[in-house]
């Protein structure tokens, strides 16, 4: 099975279908892959300047808005300086 | 047997082209052409030796007058798994 | 489930999954489950200056939904067992 047990108490990105990328510690999860997040962070990325992060707290994110989610390697993830990253936001998911 | 009678239903069409190369149509202005190794009930496919056509639509700035541009971009692929939700029609090899 | 079955053969083996986002993923295929849903281990995103949103990610879990392609290593692929076992599974299929 490609369960998400693994992820719980990990920090973890998640991708979703609307190209939002969200960060937060995986608090848990359920059979329909809905998430919760506990102090969660919206990055919003932009050609015109560095990446924003908006605090969203504890969030739950529903399993068929989510594309992907990846656990995060904590130490290259503190050691990257958003403010200095420009890249598109990712696309959205067409059918 | 003949073949029209070893058509029943229109998996059958799918069934016979095993093996065979297939023309793939896809959503997001796709095609593809590969030889057909797999499928199931959901038209997921397993392709080899693929090529991939995609059309690039440019509707340039102004979409009024300007003629849209189309590009082709090609690429190929040694084994292909394709998800049957994306696939709008295969075509069995042409005789 | 013969799909299932094909990806089951191939875990741990490197593939690249392209989603409907138009991202590509290169890394070690962990584990598959009913859905197709697919954990990737030492993933690298195709064109990572373009997107460097996920440089930190190490393995990740991508719903099979939002798959477009699965990219596969073709030594991996017995494909006479294959077309042997679609034809198997549409024969049981019609039977019913």
């Amino acid at each position: 099975m490609a369960s998400l047990q693994g992820y719980v108490d990990h920090r973890v990105l998640l991708i979703l279908q609307d190209g939002r990328a969200i960060v937060g510690v995986m608090a848990g999860f359920d059979q329909k892959s809905n998430v919760v997040l506990s102090d969660s962070k919206e990055r919003v990325y932009s050609m015109e300047e560095g990446v924003e992060e908006i605090p969203l707290g504890l969030y739950l994110v529903k399993g068929d808005q989510i594309v992907l989610i990846g656990e995060l390697d904590e130490a290259v993830d503190q050691a990257v300086d958003l403010s200095t990253i420009r890249a598109e936001p990712i696309p959205p998911i067409h059918y | 047997m003949d073949t029209s009678s070893a058509i029943q239903e229109p998996f059958d069409l799918i069934r016979l082209s095993l093996s065979e190369r297939v023309f793939v149509k896809l959503r997001g202005d796709r095609e593809l052409s590969g030889i057909l190794h797999a499928y199931d009930g959901h038209m997921n496919l397993i392709l080899s030796d693929v090529e991939e056509t995609i059309l690039i639509v440019d509707q340039a700035d102004g979409a009024g007058e300007g003629q849209p541009t189309v590009n082709m971009a090609k690429r190929k692929m040694d084994m292909l798994f394709v998800r049957g939700d994306g696939v709008i029609l295969v075509s069995p090899p042409s005789r | 489930m013969l799909i299932f079955s094909v990806f089951k053969t191939l875990t741990d083996q490197q593939v690249t999954v392209e989603l409907k986002n138009d991202l590509s993923i290169t890394g070690v295929l962990k584990s598959v489950d009913q859905f197709l849903n697919i954990r990737l281990d030492n993933i690298k995103v195709l064109d990572e200056a373009r997107h460097p949103h996920m440089m930190a990610v190490k393995n990740c879990f991508i719903r099979g939904s939002v798959v477009r392609y699965v990219q596969l290593p073709p030594e991996s692929v017995d494909t006479q067992l294959l077309e042997d076992a679609t034809r198997r599974e549409s024969a049981a299929q019609t039977k019913r």
